[in-house]
């Protein structure tokens, strides 16, 4: 009874909508946190950065939406160390990513989403989810010789003998695409894709 | 330990490994002949979508649906088992047949969305597949057939000084699933001992993420690569000449951007980066540029690996 007094008196809707998403897979876990601070103490983001997974669970038992607009839940690396150490089994890392869906469909955090379209490119011509040709020229400067590796990349899978090829067949990249197509990823690419075009 | 399959096998591809590492893929084929692992690969399976689902841009229905169709393949094929050579694809497989199974109303969206739009032979009934008896990463395969390996060991590599990176995405997201530790992950310096090697154990950081981060290598290098640094000074520190990753994503990191972050940090990072189907397969005898792929690699091998000494018998 004692915890349910504490729910009924808690702005808690917002940790509910996180609850109920279908991403979460740690059930009410994110009621249960203790605000011991595991898992700021591990997090690689908080000990090079300001982001700070305590507090992104303080802020949501506090129905706190404003972190919604915060750049700082960009920072997650998605390693899950969070999710692995917490004592009460709750997942900053999947609420963190719970946070950015609902960001997304409210059509907040769109320019963060621009540059990662060639995920989605890919998975249309060649049902792969290939590194976004945007970044290219970064990865070139950073990394020595590797677009000479890109371009020799058939012959060395010719050597290693792999088999089938990289290319899937069309019969493969259209059902991929219709896919695609009925859960709503497509529109929601071109939605995106034209709201930071018109910006530019 | 949870039951490991050795036949049914759907070496499940990833789109990381066929276009940075293909020797990767090359390397557990062959380690995998050795130990008369049944597996097959399909040119109908496709990419889990993980990168893009890290990124953010894909949601859990786009991802669940792909991931309804790969496993749709696998079950045609008399295959489900399906056993991943990277982190990521390991860790969004394993979440989306639990959740398909766990959640009726995601199955039940996903099922309609194929029935109404002629994809019926897609549908994913509950329970198809389960989550810990047929979702696996090809380590866990090696790690059923420890005992094997050191049969088949033909050079030894015992004079390296060797460190595991243990990838997040197979250690911290289904940790209930996670052989020899995830608090303390030890299944890369195991298979390794089986090559008769030692590793050096625990050391700083020996737990923490590559730096990837998925979105955070290209729009935050700063963040991404100062992360990477711990790691790294960490090994050198101890003077560790490989390090064996079982993640394409954090071998990437390591391998492709360890020059830059030895001009960033001002110290000579000199380690070879292999994943560890290419350290077993290199100890097995397999050869450098049809079965390892070294030429996929930035840090050379050669510059580390010069020649190689047979194991006495």
């Amino acid at each position: 009874m004692t915890s349910k007094q504490n729910i009924d008196d808690s702005p808690i809707d917002f940790a509910e909508q996180i609850i109920r998403d279908v991403k979460n897979s740690k059930e009410d876990g994110v009621l249960k946190c203790v605000q011991c601070g595991m898992c700021t103490s591990t997090c690689p983001a908080a000990r090079h950065s300001d982001y700070n997974p305590r507090d992104i669970i303080e802020r949501v038992l506090d129905g706190d939406v404003s972190i919604l607009d915060d750049d700082l839940i960009w920072n997650c690396f998605y390693c899950y160390t969070c999710h692995s150490v917490c004592p009460v089994g709750n997942s900053v890392c999947e609420v963190n990513q719970i946070l950015k869906q609902i960001a997304i469909s409210n059509e907040k955090g769109y320019d963060k989403l621009y540059e990662y379209m060639g995920f989605a490119d890919s998975y249309f011509t060649a049902a792969i989810g290939a590194i976004p040709e945007i970044f290219f020229d970064d990865i070139d400067r950073d990394v020595p010789g590797w677009r000479d590796f890109r371009n020799s990349l058939g012959e060395i899978r010719e050597e290693l003998e792999l088999d089938p090829p990289l290319m899937p067949s069309k019969e493969v990249i259209d059902e991929v695409s219709k896919i695609l197509t009925i859960t709503g990823f497509k529109a929601k690419i071109e939605k995106i894709r034209a709201s930071q075009e018109v910006e530019k | 330990m949870k039951s490991i399959p050795d036949k049914d096998i759907l070496l499940f591809r990833s789109c990381l490994v066929s276009v940075e590492y293909p020797g990767v893929e090359a390397s557990t084929k062959f380690v995998f002949d050795k130990l008369g692992i049944d597996y097959a690969i399909s040119d109908k399976q496709t990419c889990c979508t993980g990168l893009g689902h890290y990124s953010d841009v894909f949601d859990q229905v786009d991802t669940s649906a792909i991931g309804a169709r790969n496993f749709r393949i696998a079950k045609d094929l008399n295959r489900p088992n399906l056993v991943m050579m990277c982190a990521t694809c390991y860790a969004i497989n394993k979440k989306s047949v639990k959740l398909l199974n766990k959640k009726d109303d995601l199955r039940d969206h996903i099922n309609r969305l194929f029935e109404d739009n002629d994809l019926e032979h897609l549908k994913y009934e509950k329970d198809d597949l389960k989550p810990t008896e047929n979702i696996f990463h090809v380590v866990d395969i090696l790690y059923n057939k420890i005992s094997e390996i050191p049969d088949h060991i033909k050079y030894d590599l015992s004079e390296y000084k060797i460190a595991s990176h243990h990838g997040c995405h197979y250690c911290k997201v289904h940790y209930e699933d996670t052989i020899a530790g995830f608090r303390d992950p030890n299944i890369i310096d195991e298979l390794i001992e089986a090559c008769g090697c030692k590793t050096i154990g625990w050391y700083d950081h020996k737990r923490a993420t590559c730096g990837t981060g998925f979105r955070q290598r290209y729009s935050n290098p700063d963040l991404s690569f100062t992360a990477t640094a711990d790691k790294m000074n960490a090994l050198c520190d101890e003077e560790v000449e490989i390090v064996v990753h079982l993640c394409p994503n954090c071998h990437i990191q390591f391998d492709r951007y360890q020059p830059l972050i030895s001009k960033r940090e001002g110290r000579e990072f000199k380690a070879i980066h292999l994943n560890i189907a290419q350290f077993i397969a290199i100890a097995m005898g397999g050869d450098f540029d049809k079965v390892i792929g070294v030429k996929a690699h930035t840090t050379p091998i050669d510059s580390v690996i010069k020649e190689l000494k047979e194991v006495s018998k």
